[in-house]
């Protein structure tokens, strides 16, 4: 039986050993306050230059934990307590489901600082039922453009033009485009948008208190089912085509069976290698002008840094450092997107960059309300629906049929 | 130490060489068993020590109490020197991977579906209350902010010493009120006021450690206050709603309006709910909408009669295909076998995904390689019966190699004694096949069956990277015409109303293992009818 007390014994031994090292660990750590980020990894290394001088700065600690970005936002609501990050690093579209969810606190930018922002991209990050408050700052603006090979075509100055020339080039070659596109069987309504916003389509109109109304729905607005025959025509035509997804529209620009590519700067580098000669410009105006989605990305403080501590040193990080124009300039440019802040978007020296800058005047940021999810399956299924060659549906009837279901849909 | 006595009795046994494992197993049962097996449990009350811990700190009395009584009721048994533990050494791990992975996730999926876990009611009602309190929050008309230095009297008192950012004048707040402070007694440079007569002033890691303090320090102005924002900044701030701890309601100042908890996890004054809501339960909430919203009810019978005919046909033609070929390649002294098999396995090899994403290119109706090769013009994946064609027909591509491997061994396990007699009888090869070998294969094969019939029910992947459902249903509901009850659930959860609807996700998951559950055990029964003929 001596045996078996020693057993006893040595595995009491092993586990407080064990237990003793586990705890020490991390006894040492907690000396400075320590702010976690959430960012995913194409971010990471811009995020943590610019976190950690803040934190040399300041005297605090930053520890920076890498996630799928869109896991940001979903394991915010699922994670404990201990483990929550005190700042995330998101885009704007999700500002109305974090905020709806109690998950991030408001953020009060002095005047000083609102004026070195477009409005845009504060409201972008903007979300309130009945008072508008800013969730968010916003570092870097993107939005897709008009990218014309002009080696092959000029530089279209009127929708007409564009239409001339795409179909003109089209024709050439049995397996040309006319403008690529991306659609693919399940829709691609972020891609169709600039078309949708030429044709006089919104998704939710505004409320008294300027807040996106779910219940105020664009999708089939009169205005656009006016214009909506012109889709029919470009159907018939084949100057956009529903089954061109994402690798077809880009495959045939790069081997120059299409002279015009919708696409965003994440394209840029491949752009820049093609050894094409291109310029990116916005799509011209069809009835309205032609505007793209816009999308901001920026930082956030969630609700745990209050119960973590470090409340005032994470509004601190987001709202008076991340604001400033370099930290602006380094997060933007090594993620390859334009910043958010006008002094530093002046500092932007590349070409491309600037073009897509330009070709997102007077865009329209993402709904960052929750009932958005509603919209994009039945937007990007109308467009199929009306774009896919032989046998497509009316527009006016697709889209009629898409805002009847999102309506339902958001209930 | 049972197992150590039985050694002896097992060397005595004349076995000339045991099997591998038997004999990796028997080098356990000396004294390196008690070690490996000292070390283990070691490990175990290591980590059970270190989560009891972590439950103190977090006053989680109840789990401390069960973990301490499961981790010695663990010890026990296996330290025990009584033989009577002896079964419960074998079944205490199974119980804990089968709680552990099977009745938690059942629970909480339970659980969840009679909640109203989704956007907007995630958090707790303690914390949605703190939530709507900080966004009641308004700057208000001329609302001022300031650069703020967090200072000590000399009397150990903590105030904020604050630069009006518009006017720049000086201000000194405590928790009573707000007082000028003459210009000649203050230092101050671009990031508002470094040093003040009278005032000693709090930096670095005393400063952070003043964090929620100043959460809660609040100089009043009027009916607004000026609130700490960042260690350098404050703003001042006018609530919106009053909360009423007694009456648990939030009042709005400016109408007196009241909003109470409406039971379904909101401050609720009329329609007119506040944000954020909390978690709270429903009841049957979840199916009662499941069963009555026409946005489900609709096209619920149409995916339904799709998915049973997706995953019916899947297995058929991936088994009949495999099967084929199994017995194709079972020919003895075939020259290049194994290379025949190995180029056959191959579509079980690559990730799944990446072949369904391929897939989907070859089969695009303009581009794809399929419709140029051999110029034709078909919808694959834009006519909604084509689309359902060619959802089968990858599927079953992706899964034939797994039958392919299944029946040829289960080919090899039938006695070659069976079909000689058959032929010496005077059967037909195809009769042979009809009779004798294929009632033998189904018997071993059928719940493989079953289980790729389940497997395929749910097969997201499989539809959601090569046709996302689509192509659109005309009349435009959720469903498109390839979705099955899986994807749908996928659509109606997460890409309607407002998205991240959980609660019904595992409503309807529900439902959906019911179905599955029924399936499953009406044709294992019908299997076991199969065994006994055989």
């Amino acid at each position: 039986m001596t045996r078996k007390r020693t057993a006893a014994v040595v595995v009491v031994a092993i586990a407080a050993i064990l237990a003793a090292v586990a705890g020490s660990t991390k006894a040492a750590v907690a000396a400075t306050p320590v702010v976690t980020i959430w960012t995913d990894q194409n971010r990471k290394a811009a995020v943590t230059q610019v976190a950690t001088a803040w934190a040399n700065a300041r005297g605090a600690t930053v520890n920076i934990v890498v996630k799928d970005f869109g896991s940001i936002r979903d394991n915010l609501g699922t994670v404990a307590a201990s483990d929550a990050p005190d700042v995330i690093v998101g885009a704007h579209d999700w500002t109305g489901q974090l905020a709806a969810n109690g998950l991030v606190e408001p953020i009060y930018l002095t005047p000083a600082v609102k004026k070195q922002f477009p409005a845009y991209t504060l409201n972008a990050f903007s979300y309130g039922l009945a008072v508008k408050k800013l969730y968010g700052v916003p570092t870097q603006i993107e939005n897709i453009g008009l990218v014309v090979d002009t080696g092959l075509v000029k530089i279209p100055t009127s929708f007409a033009m564009l239409e001339q020339e795409a179909l003109a080039y089209k024709k050439k070659a049995s397996g040309n485009l006319g403008i690529a596109v991306q659609q693919g069987s399940g829709g691609d309504a972020y891609h169709m948008y600039p078309f949708f916003s030429g044709l006089g389509g919104y998704i939710f109109g505004t409320n008294s208190a300027g807040n996106l109304d779910p219940s105020n729905i664009g999708v089939a607005n009169p205005k656009f089912l006016k214009n909506a025959p012109l889709i029919d025509k470009w159907n018939k035509e084949g100057l956009i085509n529903a089954a061109v997804d994402s690798s077809t529209a880009q495959n045939a620009f790069l081997k120059k069976q299409a002279a015009f590519w919708i696409t965003g700067p994440w394209n840029s580098q491949l752009l820049s290698s093609s050894g094409l000669k291109f310029k990116v410009i916005q799509m011209p105006k069809i009835a309205y002008p032609s505007v793209p989605f816009l999308g901001v990305q920026g930082f956030m403080v969630t609700k745990y840094a209050s119960a973590h501590g470090v409340d005032q040193l994470a509004q601190d990080l987001v709202s008076n450092y991340i604001s400033t124009p370099s930290a602006q300039l380094a997060l933007a440019t090594a993620n390859g997107r334009y910043p958010a802040n006008i002094a530093a978007g002046k500092q932007v020296n590349d070409p491309v960059l600037a073009q897509f800058g330009k070709a997102g005047t007077g865009g329209v940021p993402m709904p960052n309300i929750p009932q958005m999810s509603s919209v994009w399956s039945d937007l990007g299924a109308a467009w199929v629906k009306s774009t896919k060659g032989a046998g497509a549906t009316k527009a006016r009837v697709a889209f009629t049929a898409a805002a009847r279901s999102i309506a339902d849909k958001i209930g | 130490m049972s197992a150590t006595s039985a050694t002896p009795a097992v060397a005595q046994v004349e076995i000339p060489r045991p099997a591998l494992i038997p004999r990796v197993l028997s080098a356990f049962s000396g004294t390196p068993g008690v070690v490996a097996k000292i070390v283990l449990l070691g490990i175990l009350n290591a980590f059970a020590f270190w989560a009891m811990y972590v439950l103190l700190t977090r006053s989680h009395w109840v789990s401390v109490v069960v973990l301490a009584l499961a981790t010695a009721g663990i010890d026990l048994v296996y330290l025990a020197p009584t033989r009577k533990t002896l079964p419960l050494k074998f079944l205490i791990p199974g119980t804990i991977f089968l709680v552990g992975f099977q009745v938690i996730p059942i629970f909480y999926t339970v659980k969840v579906a009679l909640s109203n876990y989704s956007t907007g009611h995630v958090i707790t009602k303690h914390d949605a209350i703190q939530q709507i309190k900080i966004n009641s929050l308004q700057p208000p008309p001329n609302g001022r902010s300031y650069t703020m230095t967090v200072a000590r009297t000399s009397s150990g008192e903590l105030v904020l010493l604050l630069q009006d950012q518009t006017s720049k004048k000086f201000y000194v707040g405590t928790t009573k009120a707000l007082t000028p402070l003459a210009p000649s007694t203050v230092t101050s440079g671009p990031l508002g006021i470094t040093a003040a007569k009278g005032y000693t002033v709090v930096k670095g890691a005393e400063l952070f450690a003043l964090d929620k303090t100043l959460q809660n320090f609040i100089v009043p102005v009027g009916k607004a206050g000026i609130r700490p924002q960042t260690i350098s900044t404050a703003v001042e701030l006018e609530p919106t709603l009053r909360y009423d701890a007694k009456r648990g309601v939030f009042i709005r100042l400016s109408d007196g309006a009241v909003f109470a908890d409406n039971g379904k996890g909101a401050f609720a004054h009329g329609a007119d709910e506040l944000e954020p809501g909390w978690t709270t339960g429903v009841g049957a909430a979840n199916f009662k909408r499941i069963a009555k919203d026409p946005l489900v009810r609709q096209p619920f019978l149409r995916v339904l009669i799709w998915t049973i005919t997706f995953a019916a046909l899947s297995v058929a033609i991936s088994f009949a295909a495999g099967l084929f070929l199994a017995i194709t390649l079972d020919k003895r002294g075939m020259r290049f076998q194994r290379v025949y098999r190995t180029i056959l396995v191959i579509p079980w090899a690559i990730p799944g995904f990446l072949a369904l994403l391929v897939w989907a290119g070859l089969f695009n109706d303009k581009f794809g390689v399929i419709n140029r090769m051999f110029h034709i013009g078909i919808p694959w994946l834009f006519d909604a019966n084509w689309a359902k064609v060619t959802c089968i027909l990858v599927n079953a591509w992706m899964s034939t190699p797994y039958f392919f491997l299944v029946s040829m061994g289960a080919l090899q396990a039938i006695p070659d004694e069976l079909t000689e007699a058959g032929r010496v009888d005077g059967g037909t090869p195809f009769q042979l096949f009809r009779r004798v070998t294929f009632p033998l294969l189904l018997v071993a094969v059928a719940p493989l069956l079953i289980a790729s019939f389940a497997f395929n029910f749910n097969n997201f992947n499989a539809i959601y990277f090569l046709t996302a459902g689509g192509p659109p249903q005309a009349n435009s509901s959720i469903a498109g015409s390839t979705d099955i009850l899986i994807s749908y659930t996928y659509k109606l959860a997460f890409a309607a109303g407002k998205g991240q609807d959980l609660a019904l996700a595992s409503a309807f998951s529900i439902i959906i293992f019911a179905i599955v559950a029924l399936i499953s055990a009406i044709a294992f029964s019908r299997t076991r009818a199969l065994e006994e003929l055989a």
